[in-house]
């Protein structure tokens, strides 16, 4: 079958044109980089069949962040048979740059020029026919969102000819002769090129023999002294002023430049004084929206119907007649476990919603534009805060997001401090019990655990760009897209992809969990013989047997019981079956998910303040759930790095919890202890960060690089260095 | 004179780049010698900055604006 990619900038509508031309249900975001993985799906049209792929936004082929590398690799490897070029019309210079990086590579295009309604609007006129003249491929205009055009594509797509011959893009005599010499030496122009831009990088994946290398290098010193201007900015200016003369022909202004409602609006939302505090309210109105009344309201009704759905299931279970292990396995393992997942679902439903119109809106690149300059104090990108944000309700696709930070180094550290996030599943082990002891501070007790989770999160972040990732960039250029009016269609579209995401993740490795748990939790030796047990008999099980080995461990951070330890144990299957776990162990009748009051008694019995207060601590910084986990390695993709960041939290934790539970038990004093963990906390916060926080950017390469010194890239020594260094950490991996 | 001197309002025309970090993807997203760009506005703490560049908005660092060598031309509009 044919291949076809669908190559554009981020923002440029591909998404949109992929759902167009497959009919499949892809969601569409305005956040650059919304499609963190290759996507593909089949167009049918007739006779003709073809598999569309969808892939990452590039600015351009030479990458800085991973999802861009997923692009650019599938580029240069796999031969395509077609690229669809999709083309932002209202930034048509930019987005020609891509088209003529593309356009040496000599695989078969077709441009799509998107959002023409756009161009309209800010009265210009795109002249198709000259441009198809002037890049010599053909040009379809369209406007994927109103879905005008699609069709003229598709048709254009099947009766493209694929064997025909391809133009080929020529450069001023002085850079054809440099390419030439590349050529000569690579055996490829596309190679030869990428070289003469991105330098040795471009030679890692082809693992050339260390002569050649050195070769290459060689003519790359001797060529750039041919030029006036840096050498790795030749062909960007040939390219750019081949564009803007194109433009120049093609496109025709009509009166003056209107100003855009896009800059209305960002008059008063990005605003020197107002654009803050209008941020802070949209974080906490999304956040009261999801977690406020009327998510909780929801919330009820949901449990409320899935109970009845499961007390029914129960019933029709135990009916059947079946082995009693069999209907346990089901109504306990499978539907309880689900139940505990899927009663979170409506909050993570509306903060996924809000996400994605904030996503869909263009909001999201404000927000990393307004937050940059606090992030970048603690060593992390702006762009860094979306998947924080994303956290605070679920760190499952937070991790997801971090894909859009620019370096390898920079992903790891924000995955590492997404767990630190207090996300919703852990507010109820917080409700129950702040609820218990802190009376009327409890909404103090609570709200300090968020700032405690944002704090150690903050130290965390510092002291792992200070220390193991050192190369960590936390670089921040970014494109502020126009605003966009979200659809309903894309929202929802939008908002189902992530909810489904979390659905099939409870739906897969989850429910395996569900079922180990179970077994831990309903199996065990009494009286010296292994057999099932019964729900009040949790002390005797496996899961029970591990809680009372452990409780020495957890002693001195203030566990009172071996029923709070195989709690915390239960957690992590889903941080909010802590409490319901609690509840079936200190024997409470009735639902203490629902109603939480009803494990007040025992836990004043069994918990004293401090000791409360340190397993909220420890609740909340330790190993995340089994869904984050899994989703942490599917971020690192290496076992060392999951092992060491579970190991880091699970020791950040007892830490803290140590010290609040020791400090806290000097003095009884509710309120005392609290303050005490804050203070002890605080005086660490700034005792590190005068030891560590130094002003001024760091730059990858030439530390303390001075203006005057032009660089010349590629630094020789540096660029086989870290060659080796990938080489040696790639074989690490492997190991 | 550097682009992170350039005002708000005010118009400047790039002469030279010396940045070292993300330089790349700065001449990559357009930033190159002799494009005219408008500073639009700096962020409400002051930093990161928004410009005008080929008729898009982009944003960067002031840390990286100081490595990009302008001219300023015309007067504040």
């Amino acid at each position: 079958m044919l291949k076809i990619a669908l190559v554009g900038n981020p923002n440029s509508g591909k998404t949109t044109l992929f759902n167009g031309l497959t009919g499949s249900n892809q969601f569409v975001g305005n956040w650059p980089g919304v499609t963190v993985e290759k996507k593909s799906g089949k167009l049918k049209y007739q006779d003709f069949e073809a598999e569309i792929i969808d892939l990452p936004g590039i600015y351009s082929l030479s990458t800085i962040s991973l999802e861009e590398e997923i692009a650019v690799r599938f580029v240069i490897e796999n031969k395509m048979d077609l690229i669809i070029n999709i083309v932002d019309a209202s930034s048509l210079e930019r987005n020609l740059y891509l088209t003529y990086q593309l356009l040496d590579s000599k695989i078969p295009m077709i441009v799509a020029l998107n959002c023409m309604d756009i161009v309209q609007k800010k009265l210009q006129q795109i002249d198709i026919k000259k441009l198809e003249d002037e890049l010599q491929i053909p040009v379809i205009p369209i406007t994927a969102s109103k879905k005008t055009g699609i069709n003229d594509l598709i048709k254009l797509i099947a009766a493209y000819d694929y064997a025909g011959q391809k133009h080929e893009h020529r450069y001023e005599d002085q850079i054809e002769k440099t390419i030439e010499v590349f050529e000569n030496l690579i055996g490829d122009r596309f190679l030869a090129i990428r070289f003469f831009e991105d330098g040795l990088k471009i030679l890692e994946p082809l693992k050339l023999p260390p002569e050649a290398n050195a070769k290459m290098i060689e003519a790359y010193e001797q060529e750039s002294k041919r030029y006036q201007i840096d050498f790795d900015m030749v062909i960007p200016n040939s390219r750019y002023d081949a564009i803007i003369a194109v433009c120049e022909i093609v496109l025709t202004k009509n009166g003056t430049d209107v100003i855009s409602v896009t800059e209305k609006i960002d008059k008063i939302l990005t605003h020197k004084w107002i654009g803050l505090p209008l941020f802070g309210l949209i974080m906490f109105m999304v956040f009261f929206l999801a977690f406020g009344p009327i998510g909780t309201w929801i919330t009820d009704w949901f449990v409320f119907g899935i109970e009845w759905l499961f007390s029914r299931v129960d019933t029709l279970i135990a009916n059947l007649g079946m082995m009693p292990w069999v209907s346990s396995l089901i109504t306990n393992g499978v539907f309880g476990g689900l139940a505990a997942v899927i009663g979170f679902l409506p909050q993570l439903a509306i903060l996924f919603l809000f996400m994605a119109i904030l996503e869909d809106s263009g909001y999201m690149s404000r927000a990393a534009f307004i937050m940059d300059r606090l992030l970048r104090k603690f060593g992390l990108s702006g762009k860094a805060f979306i998947p924080m944000l994303i956290g605070f309700g679920c760190s499952v696709p937070a991790m997801a997001a971090t894909r859009t930070l620019d370096k390898d180094e920079d992903r790891k550290i924000t995955t590492m401090i997404i767990p630190f996030i207090s996300c919703g599943a852990k507010a109820p082990i917080y409700g129950v019990f702040a609820g218990a002891l802190f009376f009327r501070a409890s909404y103090v007790a609570v709200f300090s655990m968020y700032v405690l989770g944002i704090i150690v999160a903050i130290l965390s972040a510092v002291m792992f760009k200070k220390t193991i990732l050192k190369s960590a960039s936390a670089n921040y250029i970014m494109e502020l897209p126009e605003y966009r009016m979200p659809t309903v269609k894309n929202t929802m579209l939008h908002t189902w992809e992530r909810v489904k995401g979390f659905l099939l993740k409870a739906g897969t490795i989850l429910l395996g969990a569900f079922i180990i748990i179970w077994f831990l939790s309903y199996f065990g030796f009494v009286d010296g013989t292994f057999r099932m047990l019964m729900e009040d008999e949790i002390e005797h099980s496996i899961l029970g047997a591990v809680g009372k080995f452990l409780l020495p461990v957890f002693r001195p951070i203030g566990f009172p019981d071996w029923q709070a330890t195989v709690a915390m144990l239960t957690g992590l299957v889903a941080k909010e079956s802590v409490v319901g776990t609690l509840g079936i162990l200190y024997g409470v009748a009735g639902n203490v998910v629902e109603n939480g009051s009803l494990l007040y008694e025992p836990i004043r019995l069994a918990f004293t303040s401090a000791q409360a207060y340190a397993f909220m601590a420890f609740a909340l910084l330790s190993t995340p759930c089994i869904a984050a986990i899994a989703a942490m390695k599917k971020e690192f993709n290496s076992w060392k790095w999951l092992i060491f960041s579970l190991l880091y939290e699970f020791v950040v934790a007892y830490l803290v919890a140590l010290i609040i539970f020791q400090v806290g038990s000097l003095d009884q004093g509710v309120i005392l202890s609290i303050i005490f963990g804050i203070i002890a906390i605080m005086i660490v916060v700034f005792s590190i960060r005068k030891f560590v926080i130094k002003r001024g950017a760091i730059c990858d390469s030439c530390v303390n690089c001075s203006i005057k010194d032009n660089c010349h890239l590629p630094k020789k020594d540096e660029f086989l260095a870290i060659i080796d260094q990938k080489k040696e950490d790639d074989q690490d991996d492997r190991e | 004179m550097t682009l992170k001197d350039i005002l708000p309002g005010e118009k400047c025309r790039i002469k030279n780049i010396y940045v070292n970090n993300l330089r790349k993807r700065i001449i990559d997203m357009g930033l190159t010698t002799n494009t005219e760009i408008t500073v639009k506005k700096m962020a409400p703490l002051g930093d990161p900055m928004e410009i005008l560049v080929r008729g898009y908005l982009l944003t960067l660092r002031k840390a990286e604006a100081r490595m990009i060598e302008v001219e300023k031309i015309g007067g504040s509009s």
